[in-house]
């Protein structure tokens, strides 16, 4: 099930859920960890003119090189965290895409490369279901190279305010725990 | 290095560019830039007001700039066009400020979460009559910063609004840049004021204060300010000083980048976020053979005619996407003045332009005039 995933250059990463749930900051959390591993990064969001629910997405482009176009058409790496989101996203991927998707969305034409993983659930184990976009980054951050465990930790120490910070490092432990320890990658 | 949101290096611009008076009116995707104008302006000894909308907001900001202060505003196409009222009073006043729109699709409220480059021509003519503009766009929150300093900065020089066009993707953007610090608040020395000195016309700026007493209107007034019942000249030739000021300035003020420009045969010229999507539609055409250069346009007001026409006797075509059902298009064309084809792509539906249809459309464009040299013979089309 899990495929060895070689990140490609541009490494195209597309975050989507309600709004509520960080997408948006899960986004700048991602690109903060590229940045840290020193490579050029741009991070794009788009959402309702709700301030939550209603869909939301988060995009970061990720390369060694300038990046021309800010945006993500066929995601290398995508994050689902609810029903609406996925219907509307899941199929606009690359043909070798890392796509973690949240198990409690019902996907009734799931492509069969998509990984369920229970990332409300176990951020619910956290008392927080509010880290499970940590709990999801955690296991992007195993599956597909999106950056150094190391880095992912240091942008959630700066963006995440102080008192979440500890149960958000505790979603990404469990998140990167949710992956296989064959897939994940080193350093 | 810092991730830097495109609001946020806005802000860091008008800092950098002296800004020490801001006054707004929240509206997405413009509101960082007055959220985090709250939190710094004050801890500098600066002034910042949230008015009650956006009319008063430039009212504000006027005002201020009448004080001496190095004023601006931030706002969004519905409070773009309350505004424009505003825009001119500050023209036929010649009071230096700054306005930043960030775009969103309209008209009217329209999308406010997604981006649009509709105000292109509201931000040259929307206020009544004739005035000089200037319009600068961004599309990096590099560019960001760089613009919206240099606007301030033109502001003072040619006494003028100068506005600055943003739109929702940038302004929410962020990338990584290294940003100058910002500086220190600067204690401004007062411009030494004679007593005969006219306070309009081609003259610096003077803050209205202390001993000298000046007259504003926005009525038709002469150089002291004096209104004069049914005189036109005198507002004519107001305008007419502005407009010969940015006119001479225009080596500095008509600002551009040319990317794999040289030996190009086909030529897109594009401004703000859809320049990012035109960069990677040219780095794709090269790789497929053609040759395709980009014209980025950062002042899109003053229009750049002569760098249009040069480049138009250079190329076989001219393509222009640009996030509005077609404004620029025709100034370009004006400017091409038929020395080659021009072609227009436009939306309003609040998507950026994909790279692939940039692409798509130049092969057409391609194809086509393949397709038509081979009939006539000839032609400028490449081997």
């Amino acid at each position: 099930m899990y495929e060895e995933f070689s990140a490609p250059d541009p490494l195209c990463i597309r975050l989507s859920g309600r709004g509520g749930q960080g997408i948006i900051l899960g986004g700048v959390i991602i690109a903060q960890a590229a940045m840290y591993d020193g490579l050029f990064v741009v991070h794009t969001q788009s959402y309702g003119p709700e301030a939550r629910l209603g869909s939301s997405k988060s995009e970061v482009v990720v390369s060694r090189f300038e990046i021309a176009f800010p945006e993500v058409i066929h995601a290398d790496v995508f994050l689902c965290l609810s029903s609406e989101a996925y219907l509307k996203y899941h199929k606009a991927i690359s043909p070798r895409a890392v796509s973690v998707i949240d198990d409690l969305i019902v996907a009734e034409d799931g492509f069969p490369s998509e990984i369920f993983l229970p990332l409300r659930r176990t951020a619910r184990n956290l008392d927080n279901e509010m880290t499970a976009n940590i709990v999801g980054i955690g296991a992007l951050t195993g599956l597909a190279h999106i950056a150094q465990p190391v880095s992912v930790e240091k942008a959630i120490r700066e963006w995440v305010k102080p008192e979440f910070r500890d149960v958000n490092l505790r979603a990404l432990e469990a998140g990167l725990n949710l992956v296989p320890h064959s897939a994940m990658t080193s350093g | 290095m810092r991730l830097v949101q495109g609001n946020e290096a806005a802000v860091m611009g008008a800092l950098a560019g002296g800004c020490n008076f801001y006054a707004g009116y929240p509206i997405t995707p413009a509101t960082e830039i007055m959220e985090q104008m709250s939190r710094i302006l004050p801890s500098r000894g600066a002034v910042f007001i949230q008015m009650e909308d956006e009319l008063a907001a430039l009212g504000a900001v006027i005002g201020a700039a009448w004080g001496g202060m190095r004023a601006m505003t931030a706002t969004s196409g519905p409070g773009f066009s309350l505004m424009q009222e505003h825009i001119g009073y500050a023209a036929m006043t010649q009071t230096p400020c700054v306005v930043i729109d960030s775009q969103r699709v309209g008209p009217s409220t329209g999308q406010p979460t997604m981006p649009a480059q509709g105000d292109v021509m509201q931000a040259r003519w929307g206020s009544h009559g004739d005035r000089a503009a200037i319009v600068l766009t961004a599309s990096s929150v590099k560019d960001v910063f760089d613009v919206t300093r240099l606007a301030f900065e033109w502001a003072q020089d040619y006494r003028l609004p100068v506005i600055v066009l943003l739109d929702a993707v940038l302004s929410h953007m962020r990338e990584n840049v290294e940003l100058p610090p910002v500086p220190d608040p600067i204690a401004r020395k007062p411009v030494a004021v004679r007593e005969d000195q006219p306070a309009f016309g081609s003259h610096p700026f003077i803050p209205f204060s202390g001993s000298t007493r000046t007259i504003v209107s926005g009525l038709s007034h002469d150089e002291r300010g004096m209104t004069r019942g049914a005189i036109g000249q005198d507002a004519e030739q107001i305008i007419r000083n502005q407009l010969a000021e940015v006119d001479r300035d225009y080596k500095r003020i008509v600002q551009f980048r040319r990317y794999r420009l040289d030996d190009a045969t086909w030529a897109i010229v594009a401004y703000g976020i859809t320049a990012r999507a035109a960069r990677a539609a040219v780095n794709s055409l090269r790789e497929s053979g053609l040759r395709v250069g980009l014209l980025e346009l950062v002042t899109l007001w003053p229009f750049p005619e002569q760098t249009i026409h040069e480049l138009a006797a250079s190329v076989q075509g001219i393509l222009m996407p640009e996030l509005n059902l077609g404004q620029m298009i025709w100034p370009l064309k004006a400017s091409v003045a038929g020395l080659a084809p021009v072609s227009s792509m436009g939306r309003a539906d609040g998507e950026l332009f994909r790279p692939e249809e940039i692409v798509q459309t130049i092969n057409r464009l391609d194809h086509r005039n393949a397709a038509i040299s081979s009939v006539i013979g000839g032609g400028k089309h490449h081997a």
